[in-house]
């Protein structure tokens, strides 16, 4: 495996200072994760980038790729509500072909687990994940943010039908189907797809599922697996009411691209946001309003504002990130190479088994690229 | 004596006999060495020729690494093997049988399910409902996520299945599959259903050169014959050569106009032709009193220059 190039002590411990005085508790966490549960969380996307391994007879594991999961599987099985928590350690990615990557890297961050106000944890830790890269000495980093459930409030503000909003708000992570879906718009009628005749139209409410059982009798299909009748029965209907209702309209595709494209000063970026928006922007003006404390908590931290970029695009394509998330970015290391990132992840605990809602966020930095004396 | 080409064939099965069948009726006939253990063999057309006898998909890997020269086997170990398939092997070509195709198939019962996009969604439902990511068995990973990331579908995971991978929905083991059908048989007897725009490839054998062998311009003269002789004999098949009496050629050719024009080839009180083309041709002879007429099946039909071995030719060489 490829190493990186060693950080000089005094450079790390400049790096590691701001995440000492974070007030976390310092946790260790297994290197070897079950490749299952690290699939199922962040997405065959992943499987390239793990190096798994398997003891005779034993369940095939997968050396962390980051220390998110791990770090959220042990605050979950300790079971308390709260917790903030600092790691430094190495994690591991396998390189893609042709790439001089480091194959093994250090990581230092922090990951919180709290229900208060998450404006507030996003501008702390993202405005750690800044300081802790600065101290690495480079003069031209960048900190760029996007924000997953912004997209689901600017959808909301254009009043859409229900069916097509909650497809608007999954295809956002889906670029190539969300560019499918604009262009549709652009083709109007034409592009409408064939109409869907649901086969249990005018089946009364309730009796769904024992018609669908009759269903698969009289055609001879025997049903496998355990998708519930009732799921089935209910996408009959969405697909059918799907392809009688309207697709996007042209001004409404229009408004969305615009949103696609905003990229700027945050606050700059909220205005334009506001401006494309629809009559329907109860949540937006909450979701705009948190944006603004954020900012002013970023810059009260000690974030240069005019370092900050908003880039509305940003974030459709991580794993279990589902709301604001950010790269500290250098020019010379190049987007691809952040050397810090991290963002907010609520959906996550939940899936770990968490029992209740619980907010997630956290950072980490790469002092081996924050380093300014270093190249990777 | 120049170095050796190193040619491999899958060891067993169904493939392993009809690449044998392929290479015979191409004038290439296998013959194991007397006192071989049954893994490599020669050609005796072609003594410069080693083949080497290997699984199916140990041919794919070692066509990758440049193990071996040549190889025959399926399209889909292929393109599992190496994601860049085109930069690492010349698919020089496609032989024509042990066809299958590699699709997605869900349950028949899910019956809101028919295209890839349907099942884009019902992948994030299930998410949505069970907090886990539907599953696909699988031994062809690599295609699946290139397959599945090209329809943007990302609510899923992939379960690697040994074997009887149409029994994973029944059992339990995953709630779709992409596997490899032939006649649709086994996944009907499975309660399965292709998805309509889940065919992920159309497979079927393929002769591939390795770029990363050891390549020679000895060893390109052996690929030239036995591209040359395969290739021929596959043109040959369709073909059909027709000759008159010399003292009616003036007649005849009169007669056939219409068929030269449409690619026919005249030959000396003769015409090569397309076997789907010799009832027109033999009507038309006919109707102007030509006859008698033979006709016969070449057994090879050579052209100068195999456009696949040159092709490997400039690659190899460049």
């Amino acid at each position: 495996m490829r190493l990186e190039p060693p950080v000089p002590l005094a450079a790390l411990a400049a790096i590691r200072a701001p995440f000492a005085e974070a007030g976390a508790a310092p946790v260790e966490v297994p290197v070897l994760q079950p490749l299952a549960l690290l699939l199922d969380l962040s997405g065959e996307a992943m499987r390239p980038r793990l190096f798994v391994v398997q003891a005779e007879g034993g369940e095939e594991l997968a050396m962390r790729p980051d220390f998110t999961i791990p770090v959220a599987r042990a605050h979950i099985e300790a079971g308390k509500p709260e917790g903030r928590y600092a790691y430094e350690g190495k994690a591991f990615r396998a390189a893609p072909e042709g790439s001089a990557r480091a194959e093994e890297f250090l990581q230092i961050g922090v990951e919180i687990f709290g229900n208060g106000d998450p404006a507030e944890a996003d501008a702390e830790v993202a405005a750690l994940a800044w300081r802790s890269a600065a101290a690495g000495g480079r003069d031209d980093l960048q900190i760029t943010f996007g924000d997953i459930a912004l997209f689901g409030a600017f959808v909301d503000s254009l009043a859409l039908a229900p069916a097509l909003a909650v497809r608007l708000k999954r295809l956002f992570t889906r670029p190539r189907l969300l560019a499918a879906e604009l262009e549709r718009a652009d083709l109007g009628d034409a592009a409408r797809p064939e109409r869907f005749v649901n086969p249990l139209e005018g089946v009364p409410e309730g009796h769904g599922a024992s018609a669908l059982r009759q269903l698969w009798g009289i055609a001879g299909i025997e049903p496998v697996g355990t998708r519930p009748p009732d799921e089935i029965v209910r996408r009959l209907a969405e697909r059918a009411e799907a392809s009688r209702t309207p697709s996007l309209s042209v001004e409404e595709a229009r408004a969305v691209r615009g949103y696609l494209a905003v990229s700027g000063a945050p606050m700059a970026a909220m205005y334009a946001i506001k401006a494309l928006a629809g009559p329907a922007t109860e949540s937006l003006d909450t979701a705009l309003a948190g944006w603004s404390r954020r900012v002013a908590k970023l810059v009260e931290r000690g974030v240069p504002e005019d370092r900050m970029t908003f880039a509305a695009a940003f974030g459709r394509a991580f794993g279990y990130y589902d709301g604001v998330l950010f790269e500290v970015r250098s020019p010379v290391l190049g987007d691809e190479r952040p050397a810090a990132a991290g963002g907010r992840y609520d959906g996550l605990p939940a899936r770990l088994g968490a029992p209740s809602a619980l907010g997630a966020v956290g950072c980490m930095v790469r002092p081996a690229r924050a380093f300014a004396g270093g190249v990777e | 004596m120049s170095a050796q080409l190193i040619l491999a064939i899958p060891s067993k099965g169904r493939l392993k006999e009809q690449v044998e069948d392929w290479l015979a009726d191409a004038g290439l006939p296998i013959s194991a060495p007397s006192g071989g253990r049954g893994y490599t063999a020669r050609i005796e057309a072609l003594p410069q020729v080693e083949v080497r006898l290997l699984s199916a998909s140990d041919i794919a890997g070692a066509l990758e690494s440049g193990e071996v020269h040549l190889g025959v086997t399926g399209e889909d170990l292929l393109r599992e093997r190496m994601v860049d398939l085109d930069s690492r092997v010349e698919l020089l070509r496609a032989c024509g049988f042990g066809r299958a195709d590699l699709i997605v198939a869900v349950p028949k019962s899910w019956l809101d399910v028919d295209s890839m996009a349907d099942l884009e969604e019902v992948a994030h439902l299930h998410l949505v409902r069970t907090g886990r990511r539907l599953r696909a068995a699988t031994k062809y990973i690599v295609q699946t996520r290139t397959f599945f990331a090209k329809h943007g579908i990302t609510d899923y995971r992939i379960v690697e299945s040994g074997g009887a991978t149409e029994g994973a929905p029944a059992s339990g083991a995953a709630e779709i599959i992409v596997d490899i059908t032939t006649t649709g048989a086994t996944l009907a007897a499975n309660h399965l259903k292709i998805v309509s725009d889940g065919v992920i490839l159309k497979s079927q054998a393929r002769l591939a050169a390795s770029l990363a062998a050891d390549w020679d311009a000895g060893r390109l003269a052996v690929v030239r014959q036995l591209l040359g002789l395969v290739e021929a004999r596959a043109r040959a098949k369709g073909s059909v050569m027709l000759v008159w009496p010399a003292e009616q050629d003036e007649g005849a050719r009169k007669a056939l106009a219409g068929l030269v024009a449409g690619g026919a080839r005249p030959r000396a009180n003769g015409l090569l032709l397309a076997e789907r083309d010799l009832l027109a041709a033999q009507a038309a002879l006919a109707s102007a009193g030509i006859g008698p007429v033979a006709a016969t099946r070449p057994e090879h039909l050579f052209e100068p220059v195999s456009v696949a071995a040159e092709t490997l030719a400039t690659r190899v060489t460049a």
